[in-house]
Parts: C-alpha cells; sequence; structure tokens
C-alpha cells in the first residue's frame, strides 16, 4: 500500500525564474526533496523563485513547517518567493497560516511569471 | 423488528476505524471521512476543511499519543446525525496533547525565527471545525471530538 511519499519534486527555469514543481502531496516525507531543490535553485543564483503546487489533494501543517522553513531562507538570501497552482481550499490555508505575506499566490504559472516581469 | 429487518438505530450509524500508527494512514481516515461527509450532502469546501481536520487529528495521535508504535491503533469514530458530523480520533495518551496548543494562535513571524516552525495542526482543526473538544478516551489517551454541522 502506497502511503508515504507521493511526492515528486523537479525544478526548472523560464524567464528568468527557478520554478519548483510539486506534483502530489506536501507531508513530513516532503522535507529533504523540497530542501535540496530549494538548494539547487539557489547554488544557481536564482533570486526569483516559484512553487508551482499540482494535484496536491493533501498539505498538512508538517508540509506548512517545511514551506515556513523555505520563507526562512528566502528571506535571509532576500530572494522573491511567489507560489501557483494551490487548489482554492489549500490557497485559503496558506493565508490563514499567514504564507501568504510572504510568497505571493497566484492561479498557476503564467500569471506568476507575469508579476514576476513586472 | 419487522419483516423489512431491524429499523436504522443509532449504532448503524457509527463507523469506526482503527488504523496503525504509523504517519501515512491518515488518508485512510481522510478518504472514509470525505466519503460520509460527500454522502451526507456536505459541501466539497467542507469536504476538504473535514479532511485537513482529520488528518492533523490522526498524525498528532500516530506521533504523539502512540509514539509511532504501529502495534497500537488509533481509533477513529465517525457519527453521522442528520444535521451534523462528529468525528472524534483517540490515541494511547503516551504523551498528552500540548495545553498550549489547544488555545493559542500560532504566528508565523514567531515560527520563522524558530528552528521548529510547526505547531500548526491543532490551531487549524480549531479553525476549521465547527466544534473541537479535547478529552480522555476511554483507553486514558488523548481524544479530540470535532463536529462538522450541515448547514
Amino acid at each position: 500500500m502506497m502511503l508515504e511519499d507521493e511526492l515528486t519534486v523537479s525544478t526548472r527555469e523560464r524567464d528568468g525564474v527557478a520554478i519548483i514543481d510539486l506534483v502530489g502531496d506536501v507531508t513530513t516525507f516532503a522535507e529533504e526533496k523540497i530542501n535540496s531543490a530549494y538548494r539547487e535553485v539557489t547554488s544557481r543564483n536564482a533570486q526569483h523563485i516559484l512553487l508551482n503546487f499540482r494535484q496536491n489533494d493533501y498539505i498538512n501543517s508538517a508540509g506548512i513547517a517545511i514551506l515556513i522553513g523555505i520563507v526562512t531562507e528566502v528571506n535571509r538570501h532576500q530572494q522573491k518567493l511567489a507560489v501557483s497552482g494551490l487548489s482554492p481550499h489549500f490557497q485559503k490555508i496558506f493565508r490563514m497560516v499567514g504564507l501568504a505575506q510572504y510568497a505571493e499566490i497566484y492561479p498557476d504559472e503564467e500569471k506568476a511569471l507575469e508579476a514576476f516581469r513586472q | 423488528m419487522n419483516q423489512h429487518g431491524p429499523q436504522p438505530d443509532a449504532h448503524e450509524r457509527v463507523i469506526e476505524l482503527r488504523l496503525p500508527s504509523k504517519l501515512g494512514y491518515e488518508r485512510v481516515a481522510m478518504d472514509m471521512a470525505s466519503s460520509v461527509a460527500r454522502r451526507m450532502g456536505f459541501a466539497s469546501e467542507r469536504i476538504d476543511s473535514l479532511k485537513t481536520a482529520i488528518s492533523e487529528a490522526v498524525t498528532n495521535a500516530i506521533e504523539h499519543g502512540n509514539e509511532y508504535d504501529a502495534a497500537v491503533k488509533v481509533v477513529v469514530l465517525l457519527t453521522a446525525r442528520d444535521d451534523e458530523l462528529i468525528v472524534s480520533v483517540a490515541d494511547q495518551g503516551r504523551k498528552p496533547l500540548d495545553q498550549k496548543c489547544m488555545a493559542t494562535t500560532p504566528s508565523i513571524e514567531e515560527a520563522l525565527q524558530r528552528d521548529d516552525k510547526g505547531g500548526w495542526g491543532i490551531w487549524l482543526i480549531r479553525e476549521l471545525m465547527d466544534e473541537v473538544e479535547f478529552t480522555t478516551a476511554p483507553s486514558g489517551g488523548n481524544q479530540i471530538r470535532m463536529v462538522i454541522h450541515l448547514e
């Protein structure tokens, strides 16, 4: 039974924005994958980072803690962070927790890239 | 009892789930609660809230109450009433629930400064459910009882 680690993390670049694609569930099992993707784009001097969520039926409080960790690093490195692709439910959770103050929320990748260009 | 079988009674609307205390099994509770709530007629955004709340309650029970001992069960009870769904999640109480989490609102500004950036679970449950109560389970463990109303 597949109950763990249902997340695929990959990185790519578009218009000077480092995009970290998160496909699947963001729970405690995601920590190393997300942190290493962040370290990878940061080692390439990424200034603008987009966490692009897809098919995330399940983001729990452990996942939120991982993302707050990313915000800490983003602030330390003076980068700019945005998120896209969250379902309305998780957009609400991100606003409740306060993550939206540190990472602008966009409905999709195109809208986020447009905002980074401005 | 009539010829069509027993009359429905309260017991028939209670569903019990016993989960191994291993992370990942909270998904089974989420799926079950979602399925019951959908059949009761809850709107999809309410079902999303319920899924988050139940996942946090079960995860807490696995991690703290039962300390990841897969041989020990987390007991989830769903009671479907005409106008509400009651979910109770009980563990063995190896560690008591953090009293602080039951009443306080965590702050992201503080979390950004701390090494431990967690502690959002119980707060999320309180925010997302209509009623939340922290009690002691018949087993002596922690029990979270949460209610979501059908509007």
